[in-house]
């Protein structure tokens, strides 16, 4: 039976093969005795081309070890969401209204129902940790709208 | 009497109030993130990593090798009382462990972990500082074509022991060589792959590919499935094992050690490789092998010994090689070269003090554990009903801090997130993820040492085979690669030969 991740999976590094050598090209392959910038990565862009036909013949004939189980995807899907949004918006509203959110936010996914936990947990996090990494670990967090405040 | 002083040296480093704090520390983390499943000591260890930027080099290795041994301690918590293995390296304690606490053993299960991995720990650390000052000197004699086979043989190991399939660890370790070379071309200077991002311009920062690959994968794996734990109810009385148990385990906790240091040494081997191999070779030798899977105390002492030994002597080819040889040493590594320390046989001539400092205190962080895990076992069962929704929550925030500090930019977050989906969809395809960050770490090793082998042998390629050292490496791991089929061959001709 065709093992469709190791197939997709192959097909997706096969390409990275054929970007990497059309980029090592670009870049000017050279020989063993002059080797210029290209020419790690065209040896690489080879092998993962040959390697990657090898699982896509594997996967395309049964003959894969390990096949895809996916459980339940929704979850991971919503966290993921989480936290594109978290990038998009963390340098304007700074890391503690942004993790304060996104705590609350992936608190819920994982099935806290009670609002004052919710609350009190994302609230104890995102300050907690701003005050822990930022105030005493010296590691320069975005405040984002809170400068207005003169935080 | 070279090796006492330079103990004594490494004492009067490890002893210093600060590094015993850090040491205390590293052992309470490491045992908590091994007692707790759906975290490992990579993902511990890459998260940590913004936490010492500011530290002394040394305290900041000490802390994070006992978060690595520390958490070998901790992962037999969670085989034995639930059947699931608090790390990965801890599988193999869940066949008889968890047998042995459903017979009303978990005590002495509990104890001969926790007293096998201080032995254990102890012989390793005591066969480190005998044996990796012998190695850095002999490696000092390496050159580029040495060092080309060597970081071969290394990543062809890593790629060898990862469990998976051997052609997608294969394909895992050159993509990540692939990654490595994105930024600056570490020899001509030629800018590569970074597609006109100048935030790509320094290539991918491996904290932020490891918190990734290791930290946002984990959450999103263990998001998939409800959380189910259901701790054995037992008493923890009689937590020493009795003369009966010892008379049974001593050997095991022997060969255990000595098994699970020579395999650690070994670049890709490691506690999770040594402690299966122990369980076999224990059940192998054993008068009882049908006990085995039904509470043998054997089952537990050998793999924890195992596991432990393995981890402390993992740390020899970084120490005296600049070679890590699993993902928790590789991030182990990056913390190194933050603190502008190139780990390699020059690190013990130029920084002596952080290298029998952490051998030093890893005797020490030895002790601590032995005294964390046998009295204070009721806390760590207590904090196994601390519900995943938090650490999972704790794991993301910790993963968006250390990917924002790197350059304090968001784009990095960004990145982390996209590796996080990358390691997710990796590991449900079965491709190992240890390799690509072992060959991205590697990969600037290997292209520097194979372009100035290639300039000074005049593109002749035969220099690696005319170097012994670098042929017997070479011979190493072509034979790893050509193992599977080997083996595949054997087989077919074995029913012919039968008939």
């Amino acid at each position: 039976m065709k093992n469709t991740s190791d197939v997709v999976g192959s097909l997706f590094l096969f390409l990275l093969g054929i970007g990497a050598i059309i980029g090592a090209i670009r870049l000017h392959v050279g020989s063993p005795t002059e080797p210029q910038p290209g020419f790690f990565p065209f040896l690489g862009g080879i092998s993962l081309i040959v390697l990657s036909s090898i699982i896509f013949l594997k996967g395309w004939l049964g003959h894969s070890q390990k096949k895809v189980a996916f459980g339940e995807v929704g979850r991971p899907a919503l966290l993921l969401a989480v936290m594109i949004v978290l990038v998009a918006v963390l340098d304007r509203l700074g890391y503690v209204i942004g993790t304060f959110i996104a705590s609350g936010l992936i608190l819920r996914i994982l099935n806290v129902k009670s609002w004052r936990v919710l609350i009190l947990t994302s609230f104890c996090l995102s300050i907690g940790t701003y005050i822990l990494f930022d105030k005493l670990l010296g590691i320069e967090l975005p405040v984002g709208i809170l400068a207005r405040f003169g935080l | 009497m070279d090796f006492l002083t330079n103990l004594s040296q490494g004492f009067s480093v490890a002893l210093n109030p600060w590094n015993l704090l850090f040491a205390a520390i590293g052992a309470v983390i490491g045992t908590a993130i091994g007692v707790l499943p759906g975290l490992g000591p990579p993902a511990t260890v890459a998260l940590l990593l913004p936490v010492t930027y500011k530290m002394d080099p040394a305290s900041a290795i000490i802390m994070l090798a006992g978060i690595f041994y520390g958490a070998m301690y901790g992962g037999s918590t969670t085989s034995i009382l639930l059947n699931i293995p608090g790390e990965a390296a801890s599988v193999v304690t869940c066949l008889d462990g968890y047998q042995m606490a459903r017979q009303g053993r978990a005590g002495p299960a509990l104890g001969i972990s926790a007293i096998g991995s201080f032995i254990a720990g102890t012989i390793s650390v005591f066969g480190m500082s005998l044996v990796a000052p012998s190695l850095a000197s002999f490696a000092l004699k390496f050159g580029p074509p040495e060092y080309f086979s060597l970081v071969l043989l290394g990543l062809m190991m890593a790629v060898y022991l990862s469990e998976e399939s051997i052609i997608k660890g294969l394909a895992m370790a050159t993509l990540g060589l692939l990654l490595g070379m994105v930024g600056i071309d570490p020899v001509l200077g030629a800018t590569r792959f970074t597609f006109g991002v100048s935030r790509l311009l320094d290539g991918f920062d491996f904290v932020v590919v490891a918190m990734g690959l290791f930290g946002i994968s984990e959450v999103l794996i263990n998001l998939e499935a409800p959380e189910i734990r259901d701790i054995f109810k037992t008493s923890f009385k009689g937590l020493l094992p009795t003369r009966e148990d010892w008379r049974r385990c001593w050997a095991s906790v022997l060969r255990g050690s000595f098994l699970g240091f020579f395999i650690g040494v070994l670049p890709g081997g490691g506690a999770i490789i040594s402690s299966f191999i122990s369980y076999a070779v224990e059940k192998r030798v054993s008068k009882h092998p049908e006990e085995f899977g039904k509470g043998a105390i054997e089952g537990v002492a050998a793999p924890e010994s195992a596991n432990n030994a393995a981890s402390t002597s993992s740390f020899i080819p970084l120490l005296t090689l600049g070679i890590p040889g699993n993902a928790t040493i590789a991030m182990i590594f990056v913390a190194l070269m933050i603190h502008g320390i190139r780990p390699g046989p020059l690190l013990l001539q130029e920084h002596p003090n952080l290298f029998w400092g952490v051998i030093a205190s890893m005797y020490i962080g030895n002790i601590m554990l032995l005294g964390l895990n046998l009295p204070l076992i009721g806390m760590w069962v207590r904090l196994l009903k601390v519900p995943y929704h938090y650490l999972a929550v704790v794991v993301v925030i910790i993963c968006v801090i250390g990917a924002y500090s790197v350059k304090n930019a968001v784009f990095d977050v960004g990145t982390m997130v996209a590796f996080g989906v990358m390691g997710y969809l990796m590991r449900k395809g079965g491709f190992p993820p240890a390799p690509l960050i072992l060959a991205m770490i590697l990969g600037p090793i290997l292209e520097r040492s194979l372009q100035q082998s290639l300039i000074s042998s005049g593109g002749d390629p035969s220099i690696f085979i005319e170097k012994p050292i670098s042929a017997a490496l070479l011979c190493v791991a072509a034979f790893l690669m050509l193992t599977p089929i080997l083996k595949r061959l054997w087989k077919r001709n074995r029913p012919v030969q039968n008939t």
